[in-house]
């Protein structure tokens, strides 16, 4: 087993923990969107995947993390807090008077690339990020994280297009795939599937990991700094949404909520119960 | 320089540029020019062409500017700005990356392509968002001069072109830092044109004159208006007709009106453009005919200015 392995599950509780108190606190945020997301995020941020330096959060080489889907901006600042990119106790002010964050991304967060929540826009500046890192030479990597309900976009799969025919090889997008939007399932909206042959037929790379376990997830994020090909990677992420929390996952009813009450207690034993035994 | 698109004195200009500064990037989105065809031949690593995909133009435009490149956005002026309104709303009146957008076939340019290759709410739209410069281009002079504000400029702008050569009003000695100028003097009233327009009023106020009717034009080819400078050259006027090819609600004479009120210059305002309870339409033959089925003809301009300073 890789020796991380055991720090990033306690860094997938850690997460999980700080951003379930932050929403429950502020009475918003997307808990369960960011649930679906945190272990991708935990590999990249923790698993000595991406360079950066939460010192010099805009230093040149440093690769590029773009969250596009912009909702799972409070499992990012909990992480980002983590790292030192600012104070812990800005956490505490999630969507707060005197915060310097609100529910959706913004981009003058230290260590925040982008502002987004409108969806579909991160793969386009992402690639557009690593067309003008080509033009310079420059080697680092550009990675992105999509929500799968954001692949409905047409700018999605204009961009798709557009990063394969020039052979953007140092982009690298992850898909979340927790099948959920905000109403429904999404096989039921508009079927997605299957995905991982749209993005081939795309002229992506493509691998389909288990987006909540370490095992699956490092080995697809290592010796991306010398990959082969001259294709973009997607590695589609199967997630559940609301993951950790068995009182709000894979539940439509749940999408852009924080729990409260007696509800918000009942999340916070069940992320204990579920991490007791990791 | 005289007598040559407004398209290719932009781009001619934008070349040179590009030739001293590798920064410089255009991103089209599969639209052409002749001046575009030699950077495409000596400049192929700063020419990126992303098919017709205008969303996915803006987005790889901010991407790009974001590493530090002058990124200039060329399609056709409808789609250019409508298509792709929330990347530039998120992008760059949000997030402040400073791009160059530019739109061809401002108004009914493209007079016989129909109601979707005309754009008659550019103005209104991109004016309503905070960090974006409209400049409503008048001829090729200062189309050239545009490039070279655009490139130096550190908020995005919209650089309106317009499809049609018109015989050049400025030349090489014209300045256009102010936003604003006076075509025409006059000691009561003014026409307040932009873009196209700007030469109908030159061309009415001619035929004015000979009817001893006497009107200033002014050419107002950025906005947000320059307040200062516009208000100091109608302060002592008499009446003010704004011409534009543009519906009315929320455009250039609505700018005109607001910079008037919001500094209590009170002054009669006529306000000429199309009226929106007309729709869109389909007529064919020329753009003098589709400005007609709206009443903004030469001959009905005339007569409503004439009704409207005679008062």
């Amino acid at each position: 087993m890789n020796k991380l392995i055991p720090k990033l599950k306690k860094k997938s509780y850690d997460v999980r923990s700080a951003m379930l108190e932050m929403c429950i606190k502020a009475e918003t945020g997307h808990v369960t969107s960011s649930l679906s997301s945190i272990d991708i995020l935990v590999t990249l941020y923790y698993g000595n995947i991406l360079n950066h330096n939460p010192k010099k959060p805009s230093y040149n080489e440093r690769d590029r993390f773009i969250l596009s889907k912009g909702q799972a901006s409070p499992a990012l600042y909990a992480i980002l807090a983590d790292l030192g990119y600012y104070k812990k106790s800005e956490l505490d002010k999630f969507a707060q008077k005197g915060g310097i964050f609100g529910v959706h991304l913004q981009d003058n967060v230290p260590g925040v690339e982008i502002t987004s929540g409108s969806l579909g826009l991160g793969l386009g500046i992402a690639s557009g990020i690593a067309l003008g890192a080509k033009m310079d030479r420059e080697l680092y990597l550009v990675f992105t994280l999509l929500g799968d309900g954001e692949c409905y976009e047409g700018s999605i799969w204009e961009t798709a297009m557009f990063a394969s025919h020039n052979r953007l090889n140092n982009l690298i997008a992850i898909v979340d795939r927790n099948y959920l939007c905000v109403t429904d399932f999404t096989e039921n909206l508009i079927a997605l599937e299957p995905m991982e042959d749209k993005w081939k037929a795309f002229g992506w790379d493509t691998l389909r990991v288990d987006g909540h376990s370490f095992e699956s997830l490092l080995p697809a994020f290592s010796n991306l700094r010398s990959r082969r090909s001259s294709r973009p990677l997607v590695i589609i992420a199967d997630t559940t949404k609301g993951e950790g929390v068995e009182c709000v996952a894979n539940n439509p009813l749940w999408h852009g909520l924080a729990p409260k009450g007696a509800d918000a207690e009942s999340a916070k034993q069940s992320l204990k119960r579920r991490y007791a035994n990791e | 320089m005289s007598n040559i698109s407004q398209r290719d004195a932009f781009w001619t200009r934008i070349y040179e540029i590009a030739k001293q500064d590798r920064d410089v990037i255009v991103i089209t989105a599969d639209m052409g020019a002749p001046a575009l065809d030699n950077f495409r031949r000596d400049l192929p690593s700063q020419f990126v062409n992303v098919g017709i995909s205008e969303q996915n133009a803006i987005l790889v435009a901010s991407g790009l500017c974001m590493t530090g490149k002058k990124v200039f956005v060329y399609a056709i002026a409808p789609f250019i700005v409508l298509r792709c309104l929330e990347q530039t709303r998120v992008l760059n009146a949000i997030m402040n990356n400073p791009i160059t957008i530019v739109g061809v076939g401002a108004g009914f340019g493209y007079e016989d392509g129909g109601p979707t290759h005309h754009i008659t709410e550019d103005i209104a739209i991109m004016r309503a968002m905070p960090r974006i410069e409209v400049n409503s281009i008048t001829d090729s002079v200062m189309a050239s001069a545009f490039a070279d504000i655009s490139y130096n400029l550190k908020t995005t702008n919209y650089v309106r072109l317009d499809r049609q050569v018109f015989t050049d009003v400025y030349n090489a000695n014209s300045e256009f830092s102010e936003g604003v100028s006076v075509l025409k003097e006059s000691k009561g009233h003014y026409i307040i044109a932009t873009g196209s327009m700007v030469h109908t009023a030159l061309e009415i106020t001619r035929r004015l004159e000979k009817k001893r009717i006497y009107v200033g034009v002014i050419d107002v080819y950025k906005i947000p208006i320059n307040t200062s400078a516009f208000i100091k050259i109608i302060r002592k006027s008499k009446k003010l007709i704004s011409l534009e090819e543009h519906f009315l609600p929320g455009g250039f004479g609505s700018a005109v009106c607001e910079v008037l009120n919001d500094h209590n210059v009170l002054v009669p305002v006529k306000r000429l453009g199309l009226p929106i309870d007309k729709h869109y339409c389909y007529k064919y033959g020329g753009r003098e005919i589709i400005r007609g089925y709206y009443g903004v003809n030469r001959r009905n301009i005339e007569k409503e200015i004439i009704k409207f300073v005679s008062n």
